[in-house]
């Protein structure tokens, strides 16, 4: 008998429990598509797997998360290997990742460009100064949270979060969209 | 009624008015939140009226109301991408004004991670530069130095970006040994390689020179008269580095040069960069083998916090906890004006204080104000595409320009 | 005073402010040097001109900064400060000015272009008018913003906030209305310092006493006659047995109600 072990490759501890994929699933598809040739599937679970699949987000950098989201880019987390990708043209982008305080001076504009984004559109909000204000909650100038502009599907805590924790935030909106499908607003 | 038929300006080529474009507030060349109402005559800028206040978050104001302590993380989100860099100038208000001393291993701690932070910046700004005129491969390889520098402010304080790790008297927390040998091993290992082989791919190229080369030249009178620092005033050929004149810390202990452009242009600006990269290096080198052992803040119990351990066993170090991070510490009343060098130029901040436990008036002085103003003088007559690398050359981060 | 913190060291102040005085003569208000810092104030018309001696012959190039500062309980309530810097004799001084809403300040744009958006800035934040400025714009506030915010009398979180309204499918501006309000804590010892009432001790205020304590002083004042007068001369007190107290007949319970509202009961 062979050890178990962890992901990491260590032994795994008392208690712990390996969640290996369903192999069955996988056999199941294999055989079917090696019987037949082709897969059957809804029109609609056909573009949700798309929409999860190619995310092109919005570069909407504010202030300080903007960096921690251009970080997420960069090759040491390489969010393009979930077919995340930067696009500066809102027309072309399906989510909007707000980064930073948004202040009142701005929030025009990020309605703006939220209006001109193409349906179905998602919006994820980074950081404590968009999910609420956050250290400038109190301040005359700031929107208590870039939810009074726009409708916001995940917050991302932290201040700022770490390029992992908007990596995962990115994870959960692909989960969001796979679950839910097309949000109706 | 009359009607009177325009004729179309682009058939008869005879005359092409001016026209206004607007760039920003979003747009990817902006390095944030700028719009600017640029006056085209053709392709050539006219005329550059810049906006901003786009990212105005009433920072002063918000100090105002917080004990100096609780202010203090507010400069990190001010240039957020040099965060120990506005700590510095603040914490040496905060000083001047106690007149506290600060033992010396924390005041290399400081230096080290403040030559730390212009590395980090300057890999954001020339990645960012060689980005917008156009190169995209230096900018991967600048961003794993960056990663790297995130790593060690996570190592010293606990968080990658927003550190709060220099305080009035000191620094917070200290570091271990582990941390300093391995940024040493870092500046041959990583920083060497990363940065001269991302370097050689753009200091020689063709276009970048370009780009570049003769682009928004400023003369030695221009810069002092519109208030420039840092890199921008070095490139216009004037010596002055605050680091070197009016040394703060332990910056007279260092050895280090002042690059110096000579034409002023905004090739010049980025070489005066890449310099200071490699004078930042030998900086942290020489603070790594020097720094003594010893305590980390300042012992006065009014100002600096008791350490955990000595809160168990002593009431008194328990009841200047309390204090400290309640009520706060009181500042003599009096005003300075204290600036530093960081990464983008001089970063000043006015203290006033009322001798109450929090600031009655704190101004921040931006270095991007300066030098985005005279945006309009740069750019006039020069193309519309010449814009975003003059923008990359200034440095400039919204954060801090509209606090 | 010893210099014990580690600030930046620029050169020393000895006998700057003897030939500032001599340069500036009657304009110059008031020199004094505190913290390390040289503090200059001067007559307000005269701001332009004294700038000017201080750059041309005291070789101050460079205006770094130009700061607001608002004290409401003086006349001329705030205080225009202009810090300057000389990089050949690496030195820095702080010139201040004061000025009231109606006073403007003249400007220094014709000695520095950078004190343009400098001037604004006051101007936007405080309020503070710069005569001679051709562009005191809004600088750092929203379009259309009212009013100046760093006064010590505009609240911190301003009067009013937006948000994106789905029938006028556009961003409005509303009162501002917090969910938690600013919690603001003084630190002053109520045994010491504290002039005010105490949150709380207002729902423990006693009724307004008289000025004077009233006090009957003979029998007759008391006003209820002899008989009266002579049982409050008996010392009932005195030795006494405790007196039983008054029974008091019990309240009467109250009617009974209906456990629930009749049929076409309702109001």
């Amino acid at each position: 008998m062979s050890t178990l072990v962890n992901s990491a490759g260590q032994p795994l501890a008392a208690g712990q429990t390996v969640t290996a994929p369903d192999q069955g699933f996988f056999n199941d598809i294999n055989a079917e598509v090696h019987d037949k040739g082709f897969l059957v599937t809804s029109t609609e679970e056909l573009f949700q797997w798309a929409r999860t699949g190619s995310l092109w987000w919005m570069t909407f950098g504010l202030a300080c998360c903007a960096v921690e989201m251009i970080h997420v880019n960069m090759p040491r987390y390489d969010m393009e290997r979930f077919g995340v990708a930067p696009r500066a043209s809102p027309r072309q982008s399906d989510v909007m990742i707000v980064a930073g305080t948004l202040c009142n001076k701005m929030a025009p504009a990020l309605r703006k460009v939220y209006d001109q984004m193409s349906d179905p559109k998602y919006v994820i909000s980074m950081g404590s100064c968009a999910n609420g204000g956050g250290y400038y909650h109190y301040s005359y100038s700031v929107v208590r949270g870039c939810d009074r502009i726009v409708p916001v599907d995940i917050y991302v805590p932290g201040c700022p979060p770490t390029a992992e924790a908007l990596l995962y935030g990115v994870m959960q909106l692909q989960r969001k969209i796979r679950r839910v499908g097309t949000i109706e607003r | 009624m009359s009607f009177t038929l325009e004729q179309s300006p682009t058939t008869g080529d005879e005359v092409i008015s001016n026209y206004t474009i607007n760039f920003g507030p979003q747009h990817p060349a902006a390095h944030g939140v700028l719009r600017m109402v640029l006056e085209l005559d053709g392709e050539l800028i006219e005329r550059v009226d810049c906006h901003v206040g786009l990212l105005h978050r009433g920072t002063e104001k918000l100090i105002e109301h917080k004990t100096y302590l609780q202010a203090l993380p507010y400069f990190d989100r001010l240039d957020y991408c040099s965060p120990l860099g506005m700590e510095h100038s603040y914490v040496l208000a905060v000083e001047k004004l106690l007149n506290v001393e600060v033992p010396i291993r924390a005041q290399y701690l400081r230096v080290l991670f403040a030559e730390l932070t212009r590395i980090c910046n300057h890999m954001l700004n020339m990645g960012s530069h060689v980005m917008d005129v156009g190169a995209m491969t230096p900018n991967l390889w600048l961003f794993e130095i960056r990663e790297d520098c995130l790593n060690f402010f996570e190592r010293a304080s606990g968080a990658r970006m927003h550190s709060a790790w220099f305080r009035p008297g000191g620094v917070h927390q200290d570091v271990p040994q582990d941390l300093l040998d391995d940024i040493d091993a870092w500046l041959d290992t990583r920083l060497k390689p990363l940065f001269e082989d991302a370097m050689s791919l753009v200091v020689d190229n063709r276009i970048f020179k370009q780009r570049n080369v003769d682009i928004a030249l400023v003369s030695k009178e221009d810069a002092l008269a519109w208030g420039f620092s840092g890199p921008m005033i070095r490139a216009a050929g004037i010596p002055w580095d605050l680091r070197k004149s009016q040394p703060y810390d332990v910056y007279d202990r260092m050895d280090f040069e002042i690059p110096v452009g000579t034409r002023s242009d905004c090739y010049d600006r980025f070489m005066v960069r890449v310099e200071e990269v490699r004078q930042s290096a030998r900086i942290i080198r020489q603070c790594i083998a020097e720094m003594p052992s010893g305590p980390i803040a300042s012992d006065d119990r009014k100002v600096a916090p008791p350490k955990r351990a000595e809160m168990k066993s002593s009431m008194e170090s328990l009841i200047h906890h309390f204090k400290l991070y309640t009520e706060g510490f009181h500042v003599p009343a009096g005003e300075v004006y204290v600036a530093t060098e960081s990464p983008k130029g001089e970063f000043g901040v006015y203290l006033v204080s009322d001798g109450s436990n929090k600031p009655y008036r704190c101004k921040i002085r931006p270095t991007a104000f300066s030098h985005l103003q005279a945006m309009d003088f740069m750019c006039k007559g020069h193309m519309l595409p010449d814009a975003t690398a003059i923008l990359g050359a200034i440095d400039v981060v919204f954060g801090e320009c509209d606090r | 005073m010893t210099v014990l913190h580690s600030a930046p060291r620029m050169a020393p102040n000895d006998g700057v402010i003897d030939a500032v005085t001599q340069t500036l003569g009657g304009k110059l208000l008031a020199a004094r040097e505190e913290h390390g810092e040289i503090i200059l104030t001067v007559a307000r018309d005269q701001i332009g001109t004294c700038l000017a001696a201080l750059r041309d012959t005291h070789e101050y190039q460079q205006l770094m900064e130009i700061a607001g500062a608002d004290y409401p309980s003086r006349a001329e309530r705030f205080d225009v400060v202009y810090m300057l810097l000389s990089v050949t004799r690496n030195h820095r001084l702080i010139v201040k000015v004061t000025a009231s809403e109606s006073t403007p300040v003249p400007t220094v744009t014709h000695l520095w272009p950078n004190a343009g958006w400098l001037e604004r800035e006051v101007f936007d934040l405080y309020g503070v008018i710069f005569e001679g400025n051709t562009d005191l714009r809004r600088i750092l506030t929203d379009y259309g913003f009212e009013g100046h915010p760093f006064r010590k009398d505009f609240p911190l979180t301003g009067y009013v906030e937006l948000r994106y309204s789905e029938e006028d499918k556009r961003v409005v501006y509303e009162p501002v209305k917090l969910a938690q309000d600013l919690r603001q804590f003084d630190f002053m010892s109520p045994w010491e310092g504290a002039d005010y009432v105490l949150p709380g001790d207002e729902k423990a205020t006693p009724t307004t006493a008289a000025p004077t304590p009233k006090a009957t002083e003979s029998k007759a004042q008391t006003g209820a006659g002899d008989k009266a007068n002579e049982k409050a001369a008996d010392k009932a007190s005195t030795g006494a047995p405790a007196v039983e107290p008054i029974a008091k007949a019990d309240p009467a319970p109250p009617e009974k109600t209906d456990s629930r509202p009749k049929k076409g009961d309702k109001a």
